[in-house]
């Protein structure tokens, strides 16, 4: 998904938690936490938080929004 | 601290949605395939109906067979954004399938008038037709979506 980019792999390597681990927690299937570490698939505002909550660190944290070029002019 | 981290496989294993659409594209290639190849020759209401009965009985027992063999059945909001999207692109070509189905029911008039049963069969194998077309469609969808991990 372009402009939104998180930092979920590195989250998981410092709290040592396996994707299984992390899809458990928020409620989510292994693949789907593979897609979103991959900024393939952007999860909702719900699952976003869940993610935030479980790594204890507030949302921006975890993911990072970059508009593109032309909406950055305005 | 990376090792467990980058032995994780990028390629995931199948979920059971996906199990579950294998399933579907297996049932509907097999039954279906057989019934085209027969209905050149000989076709009746009665080899219709008996295909589609055998379709669902088919569908039932590969469903129950993968169910019973996954363990973890969870389905989450991604698997219901594909199901959206493979339900689209199935209707999409439903749709194109009325339109090319009907083209070709006016095609077979404009050669004479056809008998009414011949005509009923005509209409509910092409019907039937287009059913299988746009539920292959909507599977390999939802497939192509799965493998690409949108």
């Amino acid at each position: 998904m372009p402009g939104i980019r998180n930092c979920i792999r590195d989250l998981r390597a410092t709290h040592g938690m396996t994707q299984q681990d992390l899809a458990d927690r928020i409620g989510v299937t292994r693949q789907t936490v593979i897609a979103i570490e991959a900024d393939k698939y952007s999860p909702s505002l719900e699952v976003a938080f869940r993610i935030a909550t479980v790594f204890a660190v507030p949302l921006e944290q975890v993911f990072q929004y970059q508009p593109p070029p032309e909406t950055r002019k305005r | 601290m990376s090792n467990i981290f980058d032995m994780e496989p990028t390629m995931p294993n199948l979920t059971y949605e996906e199990r579950s659409l294998y399933g579907m594209l297996v049932a509907n290639l097999a039954v279906y395939i057989p019934y085209i190849l027969q209905s050149a020759r000989t076709n009746s209401l009665g080899r219709i109906a008996g295909t589609l009965f055998l379709l669902i009985v088919v569908q039932i027992v590969l469903q129950i067979i993968i169910a019973v063999a996954t363990r973890n059945r969870l389905q989450d909001e991604r698997d219901q954004l594909i199901r959206l999207r493979g339900y689209r692109a199935g209707y999409i070509a439903f749709a194109s399938c009325i339109v090319i189905g009907l083209g070709i029911l006016w095609l077979h008039t404009l050669l004479g008038p056809l008998p009414t049963q011949r005509m009923a069969i005509h209409f509910l194998s092409v019907m039937f037709g287009m059913l299988i077309v746009a539920d292959v469609t909507r599977i390999i969808t939802q497939l192509i979506a799965y493998r690409r991990a949108v």
